[in-house]
């Protein structure tokens, strides 16, 4: 098939299947919480009425960088489906596209010239303890199968089974990123209430509905690169119940536990981030993992 | 990945009927619905099982659009449908693999 058509594919069912799962997460959490929560669709025509909402720029804003930056964040998204779920490549492009993602993040409060989206900017700058855990994982990922491309990375666990059994405690520290990225989660500190939206609170109408379309396509790509370096090669099925089981656990715990203040967050980010580390270490140096 | 596409998409649009549909039937405020739709049932079983064991990808589009629609329905209506289309569809599913 066409390169260019298989992105459009790949791009269109991130989108559905990402709003699709962010909006199931919501209903989980409402449940959880005894509400009835709202439809599960819900998040998906949400994305699409903002489309169509009027856009307003406020006068604070560094208008190139406010309007350009919903672009790139878009952007970056397409690229982590074009790197994983297309191409099968490195994990290391991966990588870069949260840590560009972290970056976007920030600048998308700074340009706003809100106070909101400022103070969430600079806890932008602190939830970075994220990507800590997350490139751990990735060595460690690396380190046992001695590659980093997501092709051979499958290749490897179809002989040798799914990585969660060798290195749990690696998927523990990227189910950390996971968790931290979802909505409501107790890690989310740019996206504290006490700020409004956070990075977004400035963000109106179509940059608003990008910003949505990038949320729904960072959940799916995130998921598949968890399920895919952990679980070994899947079918579309596992990867549909394995997206679906994932979201459901997110949102039991976001529904249970509050969110936490920006040091907290961060300590307890890097205290689990620092024990899995050690603790996959020992594991490999006492023959534990193969 | 074209199919999975198209299923996604008559799965997004069906749910996205079903709750406009459904908020037209029932305009009152949030109420748990306790009695079984028999139609809604026989729609939902019909999707699932379509979406499912087909094999056919128009025809589980189709299949994805009913399940959706009966899914998609405003919250507290449409659960137990969905539920006892799902449960019958996977049955459904590993009778056809097992038995040929």
């Amino acid at each position: 098939m066409n390169l260019m058509v298989d992105i459009l594919i790949n791009v269109v069912i991130a989108f559905l299947a990402g709003s699709l799962l962010l909006g199931l997460h919501r209903k989980v959490m409402a449940r959880v919480q005894k509400r009835p929560g709202p439809p599960i669709v819900q998040h998906l025509i949400h994305s699409l009425k903002f489309f169509f909402k009027e856009t307003a720029i406020p006068r604070t804003v560094s208008k190139v960088f406010y309007i350009g930056i919903v672009f790139i964040l878009a952007l970056i998204w397409v690229v982590g489906v074009i790197v994983g779920p297309v191409a099968h490549d490195s994990l290391l492009i991966l990588f870069g596209v949260y840590a560009v993602y972290k970056i976007v993040e920030h600048n998308s409060g700074s340009s706003s010239g809100s106070p909101y989206g400022k103070l969430s900017c600079v806890r932008a700058v602190l939830s970075a303890a994220s990507e800590l855990p997350l490139f751990a994982a990735i060595v460690f990922v690396y380190l046992v199968t001695g590659s980093m491309n997501i092709g051979e990375i499958i290749s490897y666990q179809s002989v040798h089974g799914p990585l969660v059994f060798s290195i749990p405690l690696a998927a523990l520290m990227f189910f950390m990123l996971i968790i931290t990225k979802s909505p409501y989660s107790p890690f989310a500190i740019t996206k504290d209430k006490v700020l409004i939206s956070g990075f977004e609170t400035e963000h109106f109408g179509f940059l608003r509905g990008f910003m949505l379309f990038s949320e729904s396509i960072a959940w799916y790509v995130m998921l598949w690169v968890f399920l895919t370096i952990f679980f070994g090669p899947l079918t579309a099925v596992g990867y549909l119940i394995g997206m679906i089981v994932i979201s459901f656990i997110t949102g039991f715990i976001n529904a249970a536990t509050p969110l936490l203040s920006p040091n907290h967050s961060v300590m307890t980010q890097i205290t689990i981030g620092a024990i899995c580390f050690f603790g996959t270490i020992l594991m490999i140096f006492t023959g534990v993992v193969a | 990945m074209l199919d999975y596409m198209i299923y996604i998409l008559t799965f997004a649009v069906g749910s996205i009927l079903g709750l406009v549909y459904s908020y037209k039937q029932h305009g009152e405020p949030f109420v748990a619905v306790t009695k079984f739709n028999v139609p809604f049932a026989i729609i939902s079983i019909i999707g699932w099982v379509l979406g499912f064991c087909s094999g056919n990808i128009i025809l589980s589009a189709i299949g994805f659009l009913l399940a959706g629609f009966v899914m998609g329905e405003r919250p507290g209506y449409g659960r137990k449908e969905t539920a006892v289309g799902l449960i019958i569809a996977i049955i459904v599913y590993f009778v056809l693999k097992y038995s040929v």
